[in-house]
C-alpha cells in the first residue's frame, strides 16, 4: 500500500478502521473498514473505475465528494454506486463498470 | 409535515455558525447536510488560518471545525446527516431525501448555506483517471490518509491551488509545476512563496494543452498563452506526471434559491449566479436567508461570520429578539467581517491591478510572476531589516488581513498597528530573544529569525518547517533560496518543536554569513 500516508507532519498517523479484504474484479484487495471504496482503490494504485457507455473511455476519481459521479462502479451487484462516498465493508464485491453493467462490453 | 422555527441547509462553517446563534436564542433549529459528516470543507484545511484573534487566526482549519462542532452540540443544534435537500418550495417547504425516502418539512425561516462547487476546465484528455479536482486531492490526503498521486501538476495559482500544492508536498508528493493561464499569481504571495522555496517552478501565462495517457494520466503538456489566452506555438513543455490537479475557482451552489424564486444576479465578483441579498443574508423572499460561499465566494473565516449574522437576523425575523437587540448583536460581527474584507485581496479589489502597498512600496513583480520575492526586491519591505544579534525578518509584502505575529512576540518587537492589513515592521529599540513564537505564529510561514553574526563568518537562520522526516541537529544539507534553488551548504544547529508552535517546527541552520539574507529553506543533502 505505497499510496498510504504513514505519518503526516500535521495530522500524525491517520486513524483508520479495521483492515478488511474486498474483491476488485477477480482480485483480492485490502482496505480499511469505513473508508470510501475509492480511497482503498486509490491506495492500491487502481485508477480506472469504469468505462463510458458510448465511447468506452476510462473514468476514475474526479471530485471525491459524491458530486460528479465519475467514480461510479458496480458494488455488490448494484451499478452506479458512488465509490467516493460509499464506505468500504469486509467482503464487498467491487467491479469495474462498463456502461451500466459489470460485464465487459464484448460480453454484453 | 414536520415544522421547525429554522431550517438550515448545509452543515459547513456558515450553516453551523448560523445554527449556533439561532439555537442559543431558543429557535427550534435543524441542519440538513448531504454528507456523512458535518463541517463541510473545514476538516480538509490543515493550514493555520489568517486574520486576527477574533477570526481564530493561526488556528488550523480542522481545529476550528472541531470547536464549531462542540459549540453546535452545546447549543443543542440538531444536525441530520446523509440528508440531501432536493427542493425549496412556496411557504418555505423543504424537501429532503434521507436514505430511500423523501420527507417534507416546513421552516418558518430558512437559511441556505450550501457553499460552492469546484469549477472545471476542459482540455484534451481531461476526463482521464488521474485528472482530479483540488478538493479531491484534499479529501484523499487530509481526510483519508491516501496520497492523491506521486508526481502532480497543479493548475491554478489562487489560494486553493497554492495551499493544496503545499499540502501535497507535506504528504510526500512531488509537485512538478504550478501552472496558471493568468499572468499573475492569484492567491496570497506568502502562500506562493512557501511553495516556491521548496523548488516548485511556477508557470504563469501557461495552461494545459493536453493530458496524456491511455488508461490513466502518464504525462501532461503545457504551453504559454498570449494576452487572449491563445497558445503560443513552440512554447510547449512536457512533464511526466500521474496526477493533474485542477484548482480553477469555485461557483456558488445557489440552485435551491433559484428554484425557490429568489431574485438572482450574475455577479463575477461574487463568483457567478448568486442571490440578491443584504449584508445579513436577507434575500428577496421574506424569511429566506443565505450565508457563506453560496452568496459569494470568500474564505471560511468570513463564511462563519456571515453564518452568525444570518442566524441572528433569522431570530429577529421570527420575533425572538427586537431590532435593537439584533443591532447590538450584529455590531461586533460587522466589525470582524469588515476587518477580513480589507487589503489587496478584498472582494472589492478583485480584478484590480495593485502596483503599490498601502505603505507606498512597489509590490514585488517577481512574486506575481514566479511565486517568490526576488533577492533584490526583499529589502524594501519594512519587516526586512538588519540588526546585531538575532532578529526577526518578516517577508510579508502584501496587505492582507492578518496580525498574529504582533501578539505572538513577548517582547513586542513586531508592529502592525490597528489596521490589520498593514505590513509588519520591526519595532525600533525592541530586543528579540529568539523564542521563535513569531515564526510559528505566521500563517504564511513568512517570518524567519536571522543572526547575521552568529559565529565568525557564519549566520544562523531559523525557518518554519512542516515536513517529515524532521532533520536532526548536526546533519548537513543544502540551503535553498526563495526561488528553491541551492544557494550554499547548511548545517542544522537547532530543531525546536513545542506544543505552542502547533506542529510548525523551527529549524535553525548555519550558513556562510554572506547568504544570511538569501537562504530560506533547507533540503537534506
Amino acid at each position: 500500500m505505497e499510496n498510504r500516508i504513514a505519518e503526516h507532519p500535521i495530522l500524525g498517523v491517520p486513524e483508520k478502521g479495521r483492515k478488511v479484504t474486498f474483491t476488485y474484479n477477480d482480485r483480492q484487495v485490502e482496505g480499511y473498514e469505513g473508508e470510501p471504496i475509492a480511497a482503498a482503490l486509490k491506495a492500491a494504485g487502481l485508477m480506472v473505475h469504469r468505462y463510458t457507455k458510448k465511447e468506452h473511455k476510462p473514468r476514475g476519481i474526479f471530485c471525491a465528494i459524491g458530486r460528479c459521479t465519475d467514480c461510479v462502479m458496480v458494488v455488490d451487484g448494484k451499478p452506479n454506486i458512488r465509490t467516493c462516498v460509499t464506505p468500504l465493508k469486509e467482503g464487498m464485491k467491487v467491479q469495474t463498470q462498463y456502461g451500466v453493467s459489470g460485464k465487459p462490453f464484448e460480453e454484453q | 409535515m414536520k415544522r421547525y422555527d429554522l431550517i438550515i441547509v448545509g452543515a459547513g462553517p456558515s450553516g453551523l455558525s448560523a445554527a449556533v446563534e439561532a439555537a442559543k436564542r431558543g429557535l427550534k433549529t435543524v441542519v440538513f447536510d448531504e454528507n456523512e459528516k458535518p463541517g463541510g470543507q473545514l476538516f480538509k484545511q490543515i493550514h493555520k488560518f489568517f486574520g486576527s484573534k477574533e477570526h481564530k487566526a493561526k488556528i488550523r482549519g480542522f481545529v476550528i471545525g472541531e470547536q464549531l462542532l462542540k459549540e453546535a452540540d452545546e447549543a443543542g443544534v440538531e444536525v441530520v446527516l446523509n440528508a440531501t435537500v432536493i427542493g425549496l418550495y412556496q411557504d418555505k417547504e423543504v424537501v429532503v431525501r434521507i436514505g430511500e425516502a423523501v420527507h417534507h418539512y416546513k421552516g418558518d425561516a430558512v437559511i441556505i448555506a450550501t457553499g460552492a462547487s469546484e469549477n472545471m476546465v476542459t482540455f484534451e484528455g481531461w476526463t482521464l483517471p488521474g485528472v482530479i479536482g483540488a478538493g479531491a486531492a484534499q479529501t484523499m490526503m487530509n481526510l483519508h490518509g491516501v496520497k492523491p498521486g506521486n508526481k502532480v501538476l497543479m493548475l491554478g495559482s489562487g489560494n486553493v491551488g497554492l495551499v493544496v500544492s503545499f499540502q501535497l508536498l507535506q504528504c510526500g508528493c512531488e509537485v512538478v509545476a504550478l501552472v496558471d493561464a493568468a499572468p499573475k499569481v492569484g492567491g496570497y504571495g506568502v502562500h506562493a512563496a512557501k511553495v516556491a522555496r521548496t523548488g516548485v517552478p511556477f508557470y504563469l501565462s501557461h495552461t494545459i494543452v493536453k493530458a496524456e495517457g491511455e488508461e490513466c494520466v502518464t504525462g501532461v503538456t503545457i504551453a504559454e498563452v498570449d494576452s487572449h489566452f491563445r497558445f503560443i506555438p513552440g512554447t510547449e513543455k512536457h512533464f511526466d506526471v500521474d496526477t493533474i490537479c485542477l484548482a480553477v475557482g469555485l461557483s456558488p451552489m445557489s440552485q435551491l434559491l433559484k428554484m425557490a424564486g429568489c431574485e438572482m444576479e450574475d455577479n463575477p465578483k461574487r463568483g457567478g449566479q448568486v442571490p440578491v441579498c443584504d449584508e445579513y443574508g436577507r434575500t428577496s423572499l421574506a424569511g429566506v436567508f443565505v450565508a457563506g460561499d453560496v452568496s459569494g465566494i470568500e474564505e471560511a473565516s468570513s463564511a462563519m461570520i456571515e453564518g452568525r449574522m444570518a442566524g441572528i437576523a433569522a431570530a429577529e425575523y421570527l420575533g425572538y429578539m427586537d431590532k435593537e437587540e439584533m443591532d447590538r448583536n450584529l455590531a461586533d460581527l460587522d466589525q470582524a467581517l469588515d476587518g477580513l474584507r480589507q487589503g489587496m485581496f478584498a472582494p472589492k479589489n478583485r480584478g484590480k491591478d495593485i502596483e503599490t502597498t498601502d505603505e507606498g512600496i512597489p509590490v514585488s513583480k517577481n512574486l506575481l510572476k514566479h511565486g517568490f520575492v526576488a533577492d533584490e526586491e526583499i529589502e524594501r519591505f519594512p519587516g526586512v531589516t538588519h540588526a546585531k544579534g538575532i532578529h526577526p525578518v518578516m517577508e510579508c509584502t502584501q496587505n492582507i488581513p492578518c496580525n498574529p505575529c504582533q501578539d505572538a512576540c513577548p517582547k513586542h518587537c513586531i508592529r502592525i498597528g490597528s489596521n490589520i492589513t498593514a505590513l509588519p515592521a520591526v519595532e525600533e529599540g525592541s530586543e528579540c530573544v529568539g523564542c521563535g513564537m513569531c515564526v510559528a505564529s505566521c500563517s504564511g510561514q513568512a517570518i524567519f529569525l536571522v543572526d547575521e553574526t552568529y559565529e565568525e563568518g557564519y549566520a544562523s537562520i531559523t525557518i518554519p518547517y512542516e515536513f517529515l522526516p524532521l532533520p536532526v541537529v548536526g546533519e548537513k544539507g543544502d540551503a535553498l533560496g526563495r526561488d528553491g534553488s541551492r544557494v550554499c551548504e547548511a548545517q542544522i544547529i537547532g530543531v525546536k518543536s513545542i506544543p505552542a508552535f502547533d506542529k510548525t517546527n523551527l529549524l535553525t541552520m548555519k550558513v556562510p554569513a554572506e547568504y544570511a539574507m538569501r537562504a530560506r529553506f533547507y533540503k537534506k543533502g
